[in-house]
Order: C-alpha cells, then structure tokens, then sequence
C-alpha cells in the first residue's frame, strides 16, 4: 500500500515510516503542509496520513482542498486536539477517521488497512462471507455452513463491522467507535465480553474458528 | 495632615460641600426675597401712615380753621418720634414743624419725596457734645407734600432710617444663619465622611492582608445591617469562593501529582529493570510490554484531567445538541449488560423513551459508563446476595431524572461529604458510589444523573442540606471524575429512586 505521511515532527515521522515500512507499506514523507499538499495532488495514494497542526499549511485545509479538487483518498487526521468538538471538525472537514495523539502503532496501522479497504468496491456489497459464514446486511441474516444463527441487532452490527473488514485488524476503540459511536476508552473489558458472546455463537462447534484475537491489537475475521 | 487630606477627598465631603454651596445660594435668595418683601411692607405701611395723618390734617383744617391745624401740627412736632412735620406759608417759608429746611421742588409741586432733613432736638437742646453746639438730628425722610386751600404748604412725612435698621437686623439674622449652616454642614460632613472612610478602611486593610497571602481573612461585618456590610457580607462569600477554589487547586495538585507520579515512577523502574547487565531477552520484552501499559495509563489519566479541565471551564457550547437520552442510556446499559452477567450481576433497566435533552452525547456516555463501571465493580451485597444494578430514566418536570442504583454495601457514612469533592479516591475496597449528578444545560431541559448506593438502606427525602450527605459523587479516578464539575454539574439532592426496597 502507498501511504503519504505529513508530519512536522521529524522524530514521529521517522518512528511511523519504518514501523509502516516492516508492517509491508510504502511510505512517503512531507514535513510542511504546502509540500505535503503539493505530493498528495501531485502523486497517487492509498492512504494519506496528515497531522493537524503542521508549519506553512493546516493540516484540515490541506484535506478541504483536496476534497474540493474530488480526490477522493481516504485521510486518516492526527491530532493532539482529541475533544468531540474537534474530532468533529476534522471529519467535517473531509477526513475519513481521526486519531489522538499519542497512540498505539497498532491502532493507526488497523485504521489505515481499514481506510485503504474502504476505498475499494466492496464498500457498497450487500453480502459478505467469510469461510463458511454468510451475513445478508439486507435481510439481516446470518448463516455458517447453512445453518442460520439468530443475532441480537448490535451483536448483527458487530460482525457486520467484522466482516466489512475480514482479514484486517480492528481494534477494540474501532469497535467502540464503529458499533456503539462513543469516542472514549471504557475502563474494563467491556468489548471483550460482547466479542465472546459474539464468537460463542459462531464459532461453537466449529473446528475452525474464524473470530480470532490478535494480540496486543484486537480481532480479525479470517479463514 | 495626611488624614486631613484623605478626609478632603472623600466623595463625602465633597458631595456635603456642593450642598452648603447649594444651600448659601438658595438661603441668599430666599434672605433676599424676605428683605425685599418685608421693606415693601413696611415702605407701605409708613405712607399709609403718612397719608392718614394728612387726611387728619386737612379734616383739622376743613372742621376747625388754620389755627386748630397750626396748632395740631406744633404738638406732633414736639413729640420724639419719627414723625417729620413742616408747615409753610404760601411762598414755602417755615412757620410751623421740626424740620425747617425742606427742598424747595417737596413744596413746589404736591407729592411724595425722599429727601435728607436735619431737625434741632424737639426737647430743646440735645446733650451737649465735647465740642461745639449739639449736633441737629437728621436722617432721611418719606413725605407726602400737599397745598392747602389757602396756599400753604404742608409736608408729613417718616424717618426711614428706622426701616432701614430693620433691613440691617434681616440681614444681620440671615449672616449667622449662613455662618451657623455653613459651620453644621461642616461638622456633619466631616463626621460622615470620617465614618465612611474608616469602613471603607477596614475594608481596604483586609484586602490589603488579602493581597498580601492571608487568605483566611474576613472584613468585619457590623450589626448595623447597612450597604457597607452588604458589601463586606458578598466579599467574604467571594473570599470563601476564592479559598476553597484555591484549597480545591492545591487538592487536585496533590492528587495529580499522585496520579502521575505513581505511574511514571513504575515505568521508570521498568525501564531500569530491562536494562540491568543480568537481564534475559525475555524480561526485556515483558518490562518493554509493561512500560507501554503504564504509559497508556498515564495518557489516560492525563485525558481525564484535561476533560475535567476543559468541562470545568465551561460547557463546551459548540459539542450541545439535542440527543436522545433515553437511547444513550440504553445503550449503555446494553453496552455493559455482558459484563454485569459475567459477574453475576442483573441490570434491571425502566428507561423511558424518547427523552432528548439539549447536551454533549459524549460526556453524558462517559458518565453512563462512569457509574456502571462502578457500580458493577461494587454491587456485591454484604449478605453475599445476587449483586443488582438498576438503571432508570424518567423525565420529572423539567428534569431528567438517571439513576444508577446498585445494592452493594454503600459509601461509609464517613466519607460520603468526602466523596463528593474532586478527585477523591476512596481506599477501601468494596464501596459503592453514589453521586448524583445534575447535567446543567442551557436549556431549559436539565438532566439529572443520579447513582444511589445501598438501596437497602432507603435514602430519606432529607432536606437540600442533609441530602448531599446521602449522596456522592463517582470516585474512581480517573475516568470517573468527568462528569463531577462543579460547574455543570452539581449536586441534586431530592431524587432518590427506591429500587430493592
């Protein structure tokens, strides 16, 4: 995947492009806003990582323009501003997903694998299926190997988010966010809970399971 | 001197000077008025005189002839009073009367005149002065002139010299009037002022002590009532606010710095640990793992702060919209349901639908969250009895009513005022929190959040006063603290939900 990242600091930068570099991405590099938007109009991404706050050009006008100019690039904003009133204003902005500094490696690397993912076709399928397991976002329903399996409607919307990204990380904030629309970090393991529920009803009695916990990350449905 | 100065300057003095100014000009006018009034009188009151003596004086010459007249006029003459009398023949030479010289245009034409006379002692010879002859009486007189019918003159008339010491005697009055206003106004002014500045001083002094870092000092209050101890009464209500603003500062500090300090020492120690000479790859890579989980916890607890900060600071207006409550709540119940049942717990929901409520959906989720992780974390009765969370939503009046009950144990009676100040964080396991917590918006939907511990222990429907000592707020920093600003929310003492009853 060819990401661009504009990030003032050197330091965060560096870190980011070879952490994206071992994880498999191609990464280019800007260090102000103006240069930062002349690479993004000028060269094709994946994704484009973009800081806020950055020297010669704002980081949110940068993403205006080029939603303006119809690019279409999923942007993920980082931003050390982390309340609800700016997360706001960043999406309104154009950006795709926002993201408060500090944060883990994981969770932005699940973010941008997601935001690539969205870009792609599969955005408006109204049928997803992994392995076995069938989900009908129309008729609301779920079957693995044939056999229907009755979801409660948020359980439905948790694997719904699963399966849009099947075979990509999710972390458990992307839940949070995704599923429920709360942008803070419960205390306890509150997702885990809902996600064993979840995984006891598909993948009981099935010798391979398809809900998988990714250590340190989050889950991932796969094969 | 100084204090002289000082008294000078004050707005009293000042304000009782442009009154005596004021005054002296209103008193000199209305002084003015009366003289004038009283001189017009009297001027009046002498020719009315003067013109009845005449109408005797020619009815004494119709009735009994010239000489009853001459003779009428020697006897007045002779009296001492102010009388002025001349009698002259035709061609205006003196014959008869006290005075002897009149002005020649008095006897010529018939009328009234004012004019200077000298007259020789009626009595004879006046007291002898020191030197040379007695000096003539003489003044100025009022007098009427008339031509008797055989052509001799008669001129009556009235020293005014008399009226004139009347004058001088209203205005000799109205001087010590003046002088004496002038003196009080002084006096009483200066009093007041001096009264005024020496409230206004303590005052002043205290603030200065004030200023100075003693904080514990109040500005004396009178038993006078008056606008001073109004004044003095909402600047120690100011001082009390500023002291336990500052006394709630140095609290949260503290408790910062603990919240802070604990972490950053452990990932300090962490660090030290990986990188002793002894160390194994794989103690490495787990002081690693624990280094970046405490450092997550300091980013928590940092974000807590800084939303605690930013709500303290005012309702971010921007972040109010009208949501609907009722789904928050539900979801949030429905959110933390797994978990409740995975400890055993049953959350007994009674949410009623469709309440909006002008608000940050965020923070009223967060404080949702807040009290359910609580709760769940201490609803486990001391009986050792199936643990219950009860969730409620109703609205009453113009509130919005939440509850979050659980029936754990409770908050010791001890530390239930305790709790509801910032930051508290309450040692002993096992406690249930109760806060009840009133969202402050701007409109004129309000909600009410309210947790109440140890249902089984039924919290009265106390007074406003002895409530909030039923109640407390969530204490589990850091993330329970969001919701517990002073500021937007506070305390709402008369909703209590009798839930496990």
């Amino acid at each position: 995947m060819k990401i661009l990242l504009i990030e003032d600091d050197r330091e965060a930068a560096s870190y980011l492009m070879q952490a994206l570099d071992e994880a498999g991405h191609v990464t280019h590099h800007a260090a102000d806003g103006e240069s930062g938007y002349a690479m993004a109009s000028g060269m094709d991404y994946d994704v484009l990582i973009i800081d806020r706050m950055l020297p010669r050009r704002d980081g949110l006008s940068i993403v205006e323009s080029l939603r303006a100019e119809d690019d279409q690039t999923p942007v993920l904003i980082l931003s050390a501003l982390g309340e609800v009133d700016d997360r706001v204003t960043g999406l309104r902005a154009g950006g795709d997903d926002y993201l408060t500094k500090p944060y883990a490696f994981t969770e932005l690397l699940a973010r941008v694998e997601v935001l690539a993912r969205r870009s792609s076709p599969s955005e408006a399928a109204t049928n997803y299926s992994v392995g076995g397991l069938s989900l009908d976002r129309l008729s609301r329903k779920v079957e693995r190997d044939g056999e229907t399996i009755l979801l409660q409607p948020r359980e439905f919307r948790l694997l719904e988010y699963l399966m849009k990204n099947a075979g990509k990380v999710v972390t458990r904030t992307m839940l949070l966010e995704n599923v429920w629309d709360y942008h803070f970090d419960p205390q306890t393991n509150v997702i885990d809970v809902h996600m064993s529920r979840l995984r006891s009803k598909i993948d009981k009695g099935h010798a391979s399971p398809l809900l998988h916990t990714v250590r340190g990350a989050g889950y991932m449905i796969r094969d | 001197m100084s204090r002289f100065a000082q008294v000078w300057r004050t707005s009293t003095v000042r304000l009782t000077a442009t009154f005596i100014a004021i005054f002296i000009v209103f008193a000199i006018l209305l002084m003015a008025f009366i003289g004038w009034q009283s001189s017009i009188q009297i001027q009046r009151q002498q020719t009315d005189d003067i013109d009845r003596e005449v109408r005797q004086f020619q009815r004494i010459e119709a009735n009994q002839g010239i000489r009853a007249l001459a003779f009428a006029v020697g006897r007045l003459s002779s009296n001492p009073g102010p009388g002025i009398y001349f009698l002259g023949d035709a061609s205006g030479l003196y014959l008869l009367g006290n005075v002897t010289d009149v002005p020649a245009e008095v006897l010529i034409d018939p009328g009234i005149y004012t004019f200077d006379y000298e007259r020789p002692d009626p009595l004879g010879a006046g007291p002898p002065g020191p030197d040379g002859p007695p000096k003539p009486r003489g003044g100025v007189a009022v007098v009427r002139s008339i031509e008797l019918d055989n052509g001799m003159r008669l001129v009556v008339g009235r020293d005014v010299v008399e009226r004139r010491g009347y004058s001088a005697i209203i205005l000799q009055s109205f001087l010590v009037g003046v002088v004496g206003i002038i003196l009080f106004s002084l006096i009483a002014g200066g009093i007041t002022a001096r009264r005024v500045l020496r409230r206004i001083d303590t005052i002043q002094q205290t603030s200065t002590k004030i200023m100075s870092g003693n904080l514990s000092e109040r500005v004396p209050v009178t038993r006078r009532n008056d606008e001073f101890d109004a004044l003095a009464t909402n600047l120690n209500a100011m001082l009390d606010r500023i002291e336990k603003l500052l006394q709630g500062l140095k609290e949260v500090t503290d408790n910062v710095a603990h919240d802070l300090k604990t972490p950053l020492t452990r990932l300090r120690n962490q660090a030290e640990a990986a990188l002793r000479d002894n160390a194994t790859e794989d103690t490495r890579e787990r002081a690693l793992a624990s280094v970046i989980g405490e450092s997550d916890r300091l980013i928590q607890t940092f974000n807590a702060l800084l939303m605690i900060a930013r709500a303290e600071a005012g309702a971010p207006s921007g972040a109010l919209t009208e949501i609907d409550v009722s789904s928050i709540v539900a979801d949030v119940a429905e959110l933390y349901g797994p978990v409740a049942e995975d400890d055993g717990i049953e959350i007994v929901s009674a949410i009623a639908e469709g309440v909006t409520l002008n608000a940050n959906r965020e923070l009223i989720g967060q404080a949702m969250v807040n009290l359910l992780e609580n709760a769940i974390k201490y609803a486990k009765p001391e009986d050792g009895g199936p643990g219950k969370i009860a969730v409620e939503l109703e609205r009453a009046n113009d509130w919005v009513r939440i509850v979050v009950a659980d029936n754990g144990p409770g908050i010791p009676a001890a530390d239930r005022e305790r709790v509801l100040e910032r930051f508290v964080r309450l040692e002993k396991a096992g406690l249930s929190l109760a806060p009840v917590l009133v969202w402050r918006s701007s409109t004129p939907w309000r909600a009410c959040m309210a947790a109440v511990s140890n249902p089984g222990q039924r919290p009265r429907r106390a007074s406003r006063a002895g409530a909030s000592s039923q109640l407390a707020r969530l204490a589990r920093p850091p993330a329970s603290a969001l919701c517990l600003k002073n500021e937007h929310l506070s305390l709402a003492p008369a909703i209590y939900p009798s839930f496990f009853v």
